[in-house]
């Protein structure tokens, strides 16, 4: 078998192993750490559309992710709409967001999305705290049902795993047939030169736009599903830093792929669960690499940007083309 | 009456600091044509090391005096460590690194000076002082009379020394200020060092009235942000003008419409005058095109 048809392997290996994983981990906690795993592989997917491959940053996909969240909160406990209603709702909701945003802001030169995404994070966060008779208030918003996909009951903790990652397999599907073709082409060319790509006949407004709305869909879906697994909603989640969390992954992750991004997004996601990942690790290990984490993500956005703008990413492409040559 | 008076007054106080902070983004903007989304982390220490150094034993004046030198070293070393490795590269890089850097500084006050919200002695105590039948208190003359020292001073120091010319020559045109023999270089390094000298006067002043914390830095980014947009990017007079309009527009909204909506007005001033005027209030036509 030779290198190339391994490297095909690769991606069916991988899909086994993540639909196989609930078959063998039968702790509960443990499984359901998977499960955010792979809510947050849902946003990061999205962020690195955004960032990796259009150049764009955004500080406010938690406040994505909470609109979402309260979206399908409010609409299955409140209004009691069936769940996959209220699920596109989410998604809706995000992206109606996500154009109000990009709209201004992508419209010129420049990074001042980056820069409204903080501000709208920062609103956010207070409209989920603030807007009580809607969200909750500080106290949040409970009850909030199981997924309910008609014949399957999904409420059991390999089920919901299932569904997440079968969002985030369809998602990263998705935005991979996206990347591979045309629109990807064109966002990569005005990753390099804007005006480059304007003299090729991109419009380079309506991508980075779509983009941003997409990416803003996908936090949308995450947050309905990270709702629905909890069962409960708080404005203490959907914060700058969880947006920085999931930048952190987007960077760590690398530019221009999706297979770098969604690896540090497990990664990460794993290292804040450290403790029910590695029972026997000391308590203090565990204690401290949670009072550190922020840290972390701020010192591992700065070192990869100034080390290793490649990310994850470069580290694994080199490998195969070096053992080309030899 | 009275009332308007009163919310004018609190918009001018509130302005001045946004004026402050704009002032910062504004001066770096002009020497790397990037971001600094560490801005508003250099406001939290500016509060932070005042409280810091006055909790030591330090006289008021001492204290902000050192607080204000430590977060202008703090503003240089960033440049050298973080932004100097990729000085001229792509900026989304820089804009990147000032996002991990400012929650690195963030994350760093945490662990220094703890999670509570800390509070400074006012500088001078007292009765508020009376203005037309409204009061004033006296920290809020102190926010004024040290935003209105700031601004000459900055503009004494771009105006009437060498080393302002050479910072001005440095934004408009890099590589030809090198060619005159601009060390230009410094120049970036010691923007970072003054922007964030900017911050901590702000944060320094306000800190007696409103408190402040290890967290106060994003928004304060954000507001200071919206103002020298508002202004007009890259103008030093025109972030004054900003800020001080913001504030204006945040404590009429709090006063007429509802307290609540008052952290709403910066992030809508700042999409509507990316959609609307991009150059800014004070901006001429020169619309910034891809």
């Amino acid at each position: 078998m030779n290198l190339r048809t391994a490297r095909a392997l690769v991606p069916l290996v991988l899909v086994a192993v993540v639909a196989a994983l609930p078959l063998v981990v039968s702790d509960r906690f443990l499984l359901k750490v998977f499960t955010f795993a792979g809510i947050n592989a849902l946003v990061v997917i999205g962020l690195a559309l955004l960032f990796g491959h259009a150049g764009q940053v955004s500080l406010g996909h938690a406040a994505f992710v909470g609109l979402g969240a309260y979206t399908c909160a409010v609409c299955t406990v409140r209004l009691e709409w069936p769940w996959l209603l209220a699920f596109a709702a989410a998604g809706a909701v995000a992206a109606f967001g996500g154009l109000v945003l990009a709209l201004p802001s992508l419209r010129l030169k420049g990074h001042y999305l980056a820069m409204a995404t903080l501000g709208f994070g920062e609103l956010m966060t207070l409209t989920f705290r603030e807007a009580d008779p809607v969200t909750g208030g500080v106290d949040g918003l409970g009850g909030i049902p199981f997924p309910d996909l008609g014949p399957f009951a999904v409420d059991g903790a390999a089920t919901l795993y299932w569904l997440v990652w079968g969002v985030a397999g369809l998602a990263l599907l998705a935005v991979y047939n996206v990347t591979s073709q045309r629109p990807g082409r064109a966002m990569r060319a005005l990753h390099g030169s804007e005006q480059g790509a304007q003299a090729c006949g991109v419009d380079i407004v309506g991508v980075k736009v779509r983009t941003f709305v997409v990416s803003a869909l996908l936090a949308g879906l995450a947050g309905a599903l990270y709702a629905s697994v909890v069962g409960f909603v708080s404005p203490s989640v959907f914060t700058l830093a969880a947006s920085v969390t999931f930048l952190a992954m987007a960077v760590l992750g690398g530019t221009g792929s999706l297979a770098g991004p969604l690896a540090a997004a497990v990664l990460l996601t794993l290292l804040q669960y450290i403790d029910a990942l590695i029972p026997g690790i000391p308590r203090e290990t565990a204690q401290t690499i949670q009072t550190y984490q922020e840290d972390i993500y701020g010192l591992a956005i700065v070192l990869v940007v100034i080390f290793a703008p490649g990310g994850l990413a470069r580290l694994w492409r080199r490998r195969p083309r070096g053992g080309e040559t030899a | 009456m009275d009332e308007l008076l009163q919310f004018l007054i609190a918009g001018l106080k509130n302005g001045s600091i946004y004026a402050l902070v704009a002032l910062g983004f504004t001066i770096v903007f002009a020497a790397t044509g990037a971001i600094n989304f560490a801005q508003g982390e250099f406001f939290m220490l500016g509060g932070m090391l005042g409280v810091f150094f006055s909790e030591l034993g330090l006289p008021l004046a001492l204290a902000a005096l050192a607080a204000i030198a430590v977060t202008a070293a703090v503003g240089a070393v960033f440049e050298l460590l973080a932004v100097r490795p990729i000085s001229g590269g792509d900026p989304l890089r820089i804009i990147m690194v000032t996002i991990g850097g400012a929650v690195v500084l963030r994350q760093l006050a945490l662990h220094l000076f703890g999670p509570d919200e800390r509070a400074l002695a006012p500088f001078t105590e007292g009765a508020s002082l009376k203005l037309l039948g409204a009061a004033v208190e006296r920290q809020t003359v102190w926010i004024w009379a040290l935003t209105a020292l700031a601004v000459v001073a900055l503009a004494f120091l771009y105006r009437r020394t060498t080393f302002g010319r050479a910072m001005r020559a440095t934004s408009i045109q890099r590589d030809a200020a090198r060619l005159v023999g601009v060390n230009t270089g410094a120049m970036v390094t010691w923007s970072f060092a003054l922007a964030a000298a900017l911050g901590a006067v702000g944060g320094l002043a306000v800190a007696p009235l409103t408190q402040t914390a290890f967290s106060v830095g994003a928004g304060m980014g954000v507001k200071g942000f919206a103002a020298a947009i508002l202004g007009g990017l890259g103008n030093p007079v025109a972030a004054v003008g900003g800020g001080l309009i913001l504030g204006l527009m945040e404590s009429l909204t709090a006063g007429y419409v509802d307290p609540l909506y008052k952290d709403a007005v910066a992030v809508i001033v700042l999409l509507v005058v990316l959609f609307v005027r991009p150059q800014g209030l004070f901006g001429g036509s020169g619309r910034v095109k891809v």
